[in-house]
């Protein structure tokens, strides 16, 4: 499982709730509910379980994925309709990566991003696979040409 | 030309083998006309089915294998096939392909050419390919390939006769097309294991293949069934496209099937025609000195339109004999007439063979599931289960299962028997037990439906909503709770969508057709079998005995009448039977159950076990252990449920 990041509203820095910026020996102690952020220092109200629990049961997208080189980027960025060709699965389930290469997924497979939610839809050829946003969020992806997209037909609005 | 090898066609049989839900069912069916359920589903056919047939002068045995996307041993399909071909080196293999969906057949293809087995390749589909724009040389793929490839459209029956035909000429594959052409050369910055790399070099070889073989134009704009397929799974629109197809699933089975059907059956059918007439014939057959009530029965055909409001057509009343009877006070009915009497009752009694078992197999049962099977065969046919996966993804993700439960949890409303069976098509063993888990616990088989919502009737549309809220929080929490009980992992969920197509009705009759015999070879001797019980029970007081045993637990803790302990006690063999017994304590002149009682039972009732057959598949499918387990949870947990609706309910009716 992914570690819940915790987001700060004010510098927008994720961070581990193990970083809180919090003095040591605080005498609120266990009644206080503020995280301090490490960045910044604002001090916000943590989001009740409840409100977070149906916000990552809507939520559009999972935070970004950092680090990658220029041009790179995760499936489940694609925008409904990019054509983008494959540079690796990612992740290292070997069950997974035989299952998405039967489908012709693979790397080197060039892919058409169908939807994003409930579930990611990509088009590979005339296969459309339905995946967990946590799988093409693994998939490495090298968007192509801007001028080459849209041609599938997509009547969903972008 | 590659060498190749000439097998005679008549030692050997032939194995249909191919990727999920490319047609091999249908296939199958036109060549030997023998018929398997074929469905819009990945992974319908779990099984070998086998037939004999005669192609070109000689018998041959036609074997259907499971849907599989690599040969690799790792999933069942695959070993149930290696093992096949193993055990019949002769064999011949016939892959069927989706036309449309060339690249992924020919990767199996490569795989099955290093098995050196004489070879058919099919392209079935092969409409589907030509109205999206699509080309495949067949004649240049199959003179790379070196085996005979045929195109067909198996729903149309078309080209049938060519792929007999080429069966004669199948061969044996040349080794060498797998190494065709320039070494891989696919960007390899993934660097994957290297057990991959055969998948890969299969890949690049494939892509070559096609690029000879394959052509498609750009469409010219989306047709009206790929429009429909990305609104059934857009975020929003498939939201309503949901609640759409649930709400007519609902008119269609909830209150046309369970209502206008079952009255007419029920009632002017068996009620009034058959039921009057058996107790003639018995009392003609078996004369004793007895008096039978006579009745009017009033029968009003009706359409719904909403829950609560019918059109009525037609009204038909009759004057009929009922089972029930009065023995005049002064007879001394001799051994031979008791005898009489006794049989007299097990025909046509209050718990007879005709009057209760059949009237309700037939007349309840019957009709409902029908209505649901045909409806059921229509969504499956239409591709729009995937679609249902796709939305429903992150509700099953909460239980610890991913969408792909969708199939099993809707074949439950049907029959939950033959959804535990279909289990199977998860793939991990804790996604198995949870699913079977909250089937066996939560869903109601139609049978139970129908009766359900007759209670419903008799309850106020608060009481209906209550309920519907209980079970949807139970089947949640349980889920919820048993994901995290039940060890394992929850699998990826990758889910091929198969286009959207326009039902054919054949297909959707024969499958109704099909479930239907199965349903009532299932259903028909538990009913018989259930009422015997029922009558022996009652003969020796048995019934009114375990009443009193029973009584702490019915009347003090569910707060339900004394002679409720019936329904339940009958609830153990198929729960819908005990609900039908609620039902007969509620309907009719003077019903003996408040509204608040018939929550409480209906909410009981509804969590036990479905029936005998359900805990025997699940016996079978994953061991005594579990289904001992199911059963020991599940009976308390249904009656503490049960006791608690009474309690709160009772509670806040106070405050």
């Amino acid at each position: 499982m992914a570690i819940d990041y915790l987001t700060c509203p004010m510098c927008g820095f994720e961070f581990e709730r193990t970083d809180t910026l919090c003095a040591h020996g605080c005498p609120l102690g266990a009644l206080c509910h503020l995280i301090r952020c490490p960045a910044c220092e604002y001090e916000f109200p943590e989001t009740p379980p409840a409100v977070s629990f149906v916000k990552r049961l809507f939520r559009r997208r999972l935070p970004t994925v950092t680090g990658l080189p220029p041009g790179v980027r995760t499936a489940a960025e694609l925008r409904p309709g990019q054509k983008a060709k494959v540079l690796c699965l990612g992740s290292t389930v070997t069950d997974r990566h035989r299952t998405l290469t039967v489908y012709g997924l693979a790397s080197g497979a060039e892919i058409t991003l169908v939807q994003q939610q409930p579930a990611c839809v990509i088009q590979i050829g005339e296969t459309e696979l339905a995946l967990d946003l946590e799988i093409a969020r693994d998939i490495l992806v090298q968007p192509l040409d801007v001028g080459q997209e849209t041609v599938e037909p997509e009547p969903s609005p972008a | 030309m590659p060498t190749t090898t000439e097998i005679p066609a008549a030692e050997c049989s032939i194995v249909l083998v191919g990727n999920p839900n490319v047609g091999k069912s249908l296939l199958f069916r036109n060549l030997t006309r023998r018929y398997v359920t074929v469905s819009n589903y990945p992974g319908t056919t779990v099984e070998l089915v086998r037939a004999r047939a005669s192609f070109n002068g000689f018998e041959q045995e036609v074997v259907d294998t499971p849907g599989l996307n690599d040969l690799s041993p790792r999933s069942d399909e695959a070993r149930v096939t290696r093992g096949l071909l193993t055990d019949n080196p002769a064999a011949t293999v016939v892959q069927i392909a989706d036309a449309k969906n060339l690249r992924r057949a020919l990767l199996l293809t490569l795989q099955l050419v290093e098995l050196q087995r004489p070879m058919v390749l099919v392209l079935n589909m092969y409409d589907e390919l030509e109205a999206r724009g699509g080309r495949v040389d067949a004649d240049r793929l199959s003179q790379i390939l070196g085996i005979p490839v045929v195109v067909t459209v198996a729903p149309r029956n078309e080209g049938t006769q060519d792929l007999i035909a080429a069966l004669a000429r199948a061969r044996v594959p040349d080794l060498q097309i797998l190494h065709n052409g320039p070494p891989t050369s696919v960007d390899t910055v993934a660097g994957p294991q290297p057990q991959l790399g055969g998948a890969q070099d299969r890949l690049s070889r494939v892509n070559e293949i096609i690029s000879e073989t394959y052509a498609i134009d750009q469409p010219k704009g989306a047709s009206f069934g790929i429009r429909l397929g990305f609104w059934a799974m857009h975020p929003i629109k498939g939201m309503f496209f949901l609640a759409a197809i649930l709400l007519t699933v609902f008119w269609f089975v909830g209150l046309f099937g369970a209502g206008t059907l079952v009255d007419a059956l029920e009632i002017a059918v068996f009620e009034q025609r058959i039921s009057p007439v058996a107790i003639r014939a018995t009392d003609a057959v078996l004369p004793f000195p007895h008096e039978h009530v006579v009745e009017n029965v009033p029968y009003t055909m009706s359409l719904p339109v909403s829950p609560a409001h019918n059109v009525a057509i037609m009204e038909l009343d009759r004057e009929v004999i009922r089972p029930a009877y009065t023995v005049p006070a002064d007879a001394r009915l001799t051994l031979v007439q008791k005898l009489m009497q006794l049989l007299h009752d097990f025909f046509v009694g209050p718990f007879g063979l005709i009057t209760m078992a059949l009237s309700y197999a037939f007349a309840i049962v019957l009709p409902i599931v029908t209505v649901f099977f045909f409806v059921f065969s229509i969504l499956e046919d239409s591709g729009y289960f995937a679609r249902m996966s796709i939305m429903m993804n992150r509700v099953f993700r909460v239980m610890g299962l991913n969408g792909k439960a969708v199939l099993p949890m809707i074949l439950g409303l049907g029959c939950v028997t033959m959804a535990t069976m279909t289990t199977r098509i998860l793939q991990t063993r804790k996604e198995q037990l949870v699913t079977t888990m909250l089937l066996a616990l939560a869903v109601p088989c139609s049978a139970q439906l129908g009766v359900l919502l007759a209670l419903m009737a008799a309850l106020s549309p608060t009481g209906a909503l209550v309920w519907l809220g209980l079970m949807t929080g139970i089947l949640l929490l349980v889920g919820w709770l048993s994901a995290r009980v039940f060890p394992g992992d929850t699998s990826d969920f990758i889910l091929e969508i198969p286009p959207m197509r326009r039902p054919q009705i054949g297909n959707v009759l024969t499958k109704t057709a099909t479930r239907l015999d199965w349903y009532l070879r299932e259903v028909i001797p538990v009913f018989v079998v259930g009422t015997a019980v029922l009558f022996v029970m009652d003969r020796f007081d048995l019934l009114t005995r375990i009443s009193v045993w029973a009584r702490p637990l019915v009347t003090g803790w569910l707060g339900l009448p004394a002679d409720m302990s019936n329904a339940f006690l009958v609830g153990f063999m198929r729960r819908d039977f005990g609900a039908v017994y609620i039902l007969d304590a509620v309907t009719g002149p003077n019903p003996i159950l408040t509204p608040h009682q018939i929550l409480v039972a209906m909410v009981t009732i509804t969590l036990f076990m479905p029936c005998f057959a359900t805990l025997l598949i699940i016996a079978k499918e994953h061991g005594k252990r579990v289904a001992f387990g199911m059963v020991a949870f599940i009976f308390p947990f249904a009656l503490f449920v049960g006791g608690l609706v009474n309690h709160v309910g009772r509670w806040l009716s106070t405050i």
